[in-house]
């Protein structure tokens, strides 16, 4: 709840100059990336595997192709089959995959060819349990920014049993608006755990973004997710990577992930609830 | 503690052992007393006193009191201060002589000299080293970001000391992080020295009369932190008439009114400021921007009482406020700093402070009520303290310093509280911390022979934590397993410190000068702050049994020389420093409102070392100080990085100039330049892509550096005539900040292009280009 106040205290205080630099930057060794995962539903199951490259590399990455990809929860096992020749490196599972709540999942790579020294990687995730999401609500403020912000919020029960983390995105008619890992809203249950969450804003929405921004008629569908707390680091360290602010930002680090044998990236496994609302005609 | 009482028999001893080079059989008297301004009362702090025919003598001290004790005789004895007109007078000395001598101010010299050192071979003959001492007349000359004259921003200007973000009063001393310094206001504690985010600090200018910091060598009576001690002292007031001072500039003003109550016995002053940047926002044609508030203001005030010879009290204090706000969220945060202290003589040769103190910290955010995301957050600090300082003019031959302290500090690390009835956050409260601080030292100042000074001290700290309190247990890698919880009064943890302070002097007849030093200090409280510039929002935490306190190891040696008189000064000083238990933070650390932050803190050794050259000019036309440092930083926290790495302020190579010529009786111009290699960075080396988002794969620790820094400021002053007796006078200061425009970084971001996302480029953010400034000072004075 605090990155909002500093970002705006940022903004009023230290709205520098900025230009564009040149810097020479050495070359670190190669890493595997393997970024996706698995849900409870079939909104995602899929895995891609690439490589890493010098910073200003400027091309889409290398995708790493022919390996083996295998799912398992300790019983089950499943093979995730090269999306060929459309994805190349991007790797998917039988469309009738579900993930269970509850179940960790582990997930393993055997690559044809050694990627920093290694040719197989693993990586494990738990399918974390999420509220149902009662009701949400989208309000319109004409008073925040030039042409004002809708707000999204949300109510659900929060569980008061452990801490929780949950991540949001939105969809306006059945398109995925939250397109991006800087897009999604994520959330721990520290200042509400156990109380009802009445109408937490998980969204600012500026109405002067025509991409993003709501229209009376629109359906608007929001989805929550129970994830795990290393997800949920993963996701704000991924989100905040690459900016330095002096007021606040710590000395910059890797993002922390799942891959063993020092590869990057998350195999993540989560929950989804959902809720819907068609935006009322009287709202502007 | 069986050392305690050991201790002062081993002084003793060694002052019985080098005793004194006077024949045993002549009887010795003591001559004491004070020096002051003839104007205005005002102590003055460092005079000389000087026995002719002896060639001995003495400086006043802090309240501008002296004691000589001397075999009967006859004696010219002089007094001196650079400013001031010199006094000889001649005394026969065959009983205790207590005197109060004022002297009178030079008009014409006062314009003209401009850094008013000490007595001004101090360089060379007083047994300190590491130490630099300003009045406030030198930092008014000193061009400032935006007018405003600042105490922080001078301290940044001398070698070994560097600024750790631009624009920001932090400052690094010797390598050393920003919370390793002291900073006393009237020997209070100053928290948070900083104003709007950091470009201000909270010393107005008007209000103090001089400042002095130590890097090293810090003498025994100073505790509690490692690196350096910054000690500000406030105006006393005008005791003999009615002075105004004030000034308008372009973001804040200043008002200060000083005075007697009871003519040279009891004076005031209090001084105020505030900015108004924001008072023109409701003029804005932007909406949004007509409800914002952000201004500072401050108020020091003092009250003075001489009750007689023997007796003297003052009381003062300091409180100021930055207040943020918007439609969104609202923010303010403060220190609040008093001092009560009595000066007592209980006899010729010995003198006694008493001083109680208190700070306070506190900062407040929130958002309006109202919302579902309503709430409001508070942290406080406090610290309420006592002390007792004596100081013991033995004899000729030595002086002997001891005295005690006992701090209280009470942390309130933060309480977040959802706030309305629409709100949806509950309570979170991080523990309250309490915990006592206390030192007891003992020093003595000896002269040797007659080119001989030898200094030696010993300071006993302890640092007590007192329940309540909430103790957790990590394992080896930082999991909370358990938590032990103590209850109210008990004493659950203790750590205790023994640190030496040694100085050593050798003059070669009053010109020049050898000097060397060793100090330890021992830190038990510091600041969790992980970002270069920091917040308002750092919190203070204390050793506890997981944070054991900070030591360092300072060795230091000198050589110095003075030329033309004295008014060309100049020093070498090497340094070592040695840091055990120095404190970072793991990656993406979480410090705010986390009640197992120590689970974020990682703890390791450091070492610092550097040679720094000075020239301090105090000649008639140009004053000021040229000064070059090499140094370097290194901090070894194997759970950060398994081999060393720059500390953030490892900034080798370091040129500071500030000069002030006085070009004309009415005109004097004033420039400062600054070089410093660039900050050590961390960047990136290689990149992979998550979720559409291109990732920086980052180098070792700190293993770049940005652009060298480098920035010159001006300032043109512009005086009324100077009459004696003139009631009334100004002066108009044009200042240039950055005047060659020059955009050192701030900060480097690492930006994936808005539309091609598989472009990445390097972006330098800057704070300031060339920022102009005028301030319109005044001084009006009533007899």
């Amino acid at each position: 709840m605090n990155k909002l106040l500093l970002s705006l205290l940022v903004l009023l205080l230290a709205a520098g100059c900025t230009e564009r630099i040149n810097i020479n930057l050495d070359n670190s060794y190669i890493r595997l990336v393997v970024d996706g995962g698995i849900t409870t539903d079939s909104l995602q199951r899929s895995v891609t595997l690439s490589k890493s490259a010098s910073y200003f590399y400027n091309q889409p990455p290398p995708m790493v192709s022919q390996a083996m990809v295998i799912l398992t929860d300790g019983s089950f096992l499943d093979t995730l089959k090269e999306e060929l020749p459309a994805s190349p490196g991007k790797y998917t599972l039988d469309s009738n995959f579900r993930g269970v709540i509850g179940k960790t999942y582990n997930l393993i790579v055997k690559l044809p060819e050694a990627i920093g020294d290694f040719t197989e990687y693993a990586s494990s995730c738990k399918i974390m349990k999420v509220p149902r999401l009662d009701s949400i609500h989208a309000e319109f403020n004409p008073n925040m920014g030039k042409n004002g912000f809708w707000l999204v919020k949300i109510y659900a029960m929060e569980p008061g049993d452990e801490m929780n983390f949950y991540m949001l995105k939105y969809y306006r008619n059945s398109v995925l608006i939250s397109d991006s890992i800087q897009k999604w809203t994520t959330s721990d249950d520290k200042y509400f755990n156990g109380s009802y969450i009445n109408g937490l804003t998980a969204f600012y929405i500026n109405n002067n973004h025509p991409w993003e921004t709501l229209h009376p008629g629109d359906t608007l569908m929001v989805q929550m997710s129970g994830i795990t707390n290393e997800y949920y680091n993963f996701i704000q360290q991924v989100q905040q990577a690459g900016y330095q602010i002096p007021f606040f930002s710590g000395p910059p680090a890797n993002v922390e992930g799942n891959i063993s044998n020092r590869g990057v990236g998350f195999f993540t496994a989560y929950s989804n609830s959902f809720a819907k609302l068609v935006i009322p005609k009287h709202n502007p | 503690m069986k050392l305690l009482s050991v201790f002062p028999l081993v002084f003793f001893l060694l002052m019985a052992f080098t005793g004194s080079a006077l024949p045993e059989n002549l009887k010795k008297y003591t001559i004491s007393g004070k020096v002051t301004d003839n104007n205005d009362g005002e102590s003055l702090v460092g005079a000389t006193v000087f026995i002719k025919e002896l060639k001995t003598g003495t400086t006043t001290d802090q309240y501008g009191r002296f004691s000589l004790t001397l075999p009967e005789g006859r004696y010219t004895i002089g007094f001196t201060f650079i400013g001031y007109t010199p006094v000889n007078m001649e005394i026969v000395l065959d009983k205790d002589i207590s005197l109060k001598m004022e002297l009178a101010t030079q008009e014409k010299e006062l314009q003209e000299v401009e850094v008013k050192s000490e007595k001004s071979d101090q360089n060379v003959v007083k047994p300190e080293m590491s130490v630099f001492k300003m009045d406030i007349r030198t930092i008014q000359k000193i061009p400032a970001l935006m007018g405003e004259v600042d105490v922080i921003k001078a301290i940044q200007m001398l070698p070994g000391v560097q600024s750790v973000s631009e624009g920001s009063t932090g400052y690094s001393v010797r390598g050393g992080a920003p919370d390793q310094n002291l900073i006393l206001l009237d020997d209070a504690t100053v928290y948070n020295a900083s104003h709007l985010m950091g470009f201000f600090s909270v010393f107005n200018n008007d209000a103090v009369k001089d400042v002095k910091l130590y890097k090293g060598d810090i003498p025994a009576n100073y505790g509690g932190r490692l690196a350096s001690v910054l000690d500000v002292r406030m105006d006393e007031g005008d005791s003999k008439g009615f002075q105004v001072n004030g000034g308008i500039g372009i973001i804040a003003s200043r008002l200060t009114v000083e005075g007697p109550i009871k003519k040279e016995r009891c004076s005031f002053i209090v001084s105020g400021r505030r900015t108004y940047a924001d008072l023109f926002l409701p003029l804005s044609s932007n909406k949004a921007l007509q409800n914002n508030r952000l201004y500072f203001y401050d108020i020091n005030a003092k009250i003075n009482y001489v009750i007689n010879d023997n007796n003297q009290i003052f009381l003062s204090g300091y409180f100021g406020r930055d207040v943020f706000s918007n439609q969104f969220a609202k923010m303010s945060w403060g220190n609040g700093t008093g001092t009560f202290r009595w000066n007592h003589v209980f006899s010729k040769k010995l003198f006694f402070n008493f001083t109680t103190l208190y700070s306070d910290y506190r900062y407040l955010l929130g958002t309006p009520e109202g919302a579902s995301n309503s709430f409001e957050w508070n942290a406080n600090l406090r610290d309420i303290a006592i002390k007792g300082d004596l100081s013991w003019y033995l004899n000729t031959n030595n002086t002997l310093r001891f005295g005690g302290a006992a701090t209280y500090h009470m942390i309130d690390p933060g309480t977040a509280n959802g706030i309305g009835s629409e709100t949806v956050f509950t309570s979170i409260q991080v523990p309250k911390n309490y915990s006592l601080e206390s030192g007891i030292y003992i020093t003595n100042e000896q002269k040797i022979g007659p080119h001989f000074v030898a200094k030696y001290g010993l300071r006993l700290s302890l640092f007590q934590s007192i329940g309540p309190g909430t103790v957790y247990h990590y394992t080896p890698t930082y999991v909370v397993i358990d938590s032990s919880v103590y209850k109210s009064g008990i004493i659950y943890n203790t750590y205790g410190g023994i640190e030496p302070r040694i100085g050593l002097l050798y003059d070669f007849n009053q010109k020049s000068s050898v000097k060397a030093s060793y100090a330890r200090t021992y830190q038990y409280l510091q600041l969790a702050q992980n970002s270069s510039a920091g917040t308002p929002l750092d919190i203070w935490f204390p050793a506890s049994p997981n944070i054991k306190p900070q030591i360092n190891d300072q060795l230091a040696v000198g050589y110095f020389r003075n030329f033309r008189h004295n008014t060309i000064e100049t020093s070498v000083e090497v340094y070592y420093k040695w840091m055990q238990n120095v404190i970072d933070f793991k990656n993406f650390a979480q410090l705010l409102l986390n009640d197992t932050l120590e689970g974020q803190v990682r703890t390791g050794r450091g070492y610092s070392y550097g040679i720094e050259f000075l020239v301090r000019l105090n000649e008639k036309i140009v004053s000021g100080w040229v000064s070059y440092t090499y140094s370097r930083s290194f901090r070894l926290i194997p759970d950060i990085q398994l081999n060393p790495y720059p500390a953030p302020y490892d900034k080798p190579n370091n040129i500071s100039i500030v000069l002030n010529f006085q070009v004309a009786k009415r005109w004097n111009i004033s420039a400062n330049w600054v070089y410093a290699t660039g900050a050590p960075v961390t960047f990136p080396t290689g990149r992979a892509t998550i979720a559409g988002k291109v990732i920086p794969i980052y180098s070792q620790r700190n293993e770049y550096r940005y652009q060298d820094y480098n920035r010159l400021d001006l300032a043109v002053t512009f005086s009324s005539k100077q009459k004696p007796h003139r009631r009334f006078s100004w002066d108009l200061n044009f200042s240039v900040y950055n005047a060659y425009d020059r955009h050192n970084t701030w900060s480097v971001n690492f930006v994936q292009d808005n539309v091609d996302p598989n472009v990445t480029y390097a972006e330098k953010v800057y704070l300031f280009g060339i920022i102009p400034s005028v301030t319109f000072n005044f001084h009006f004075n009533h007899e």
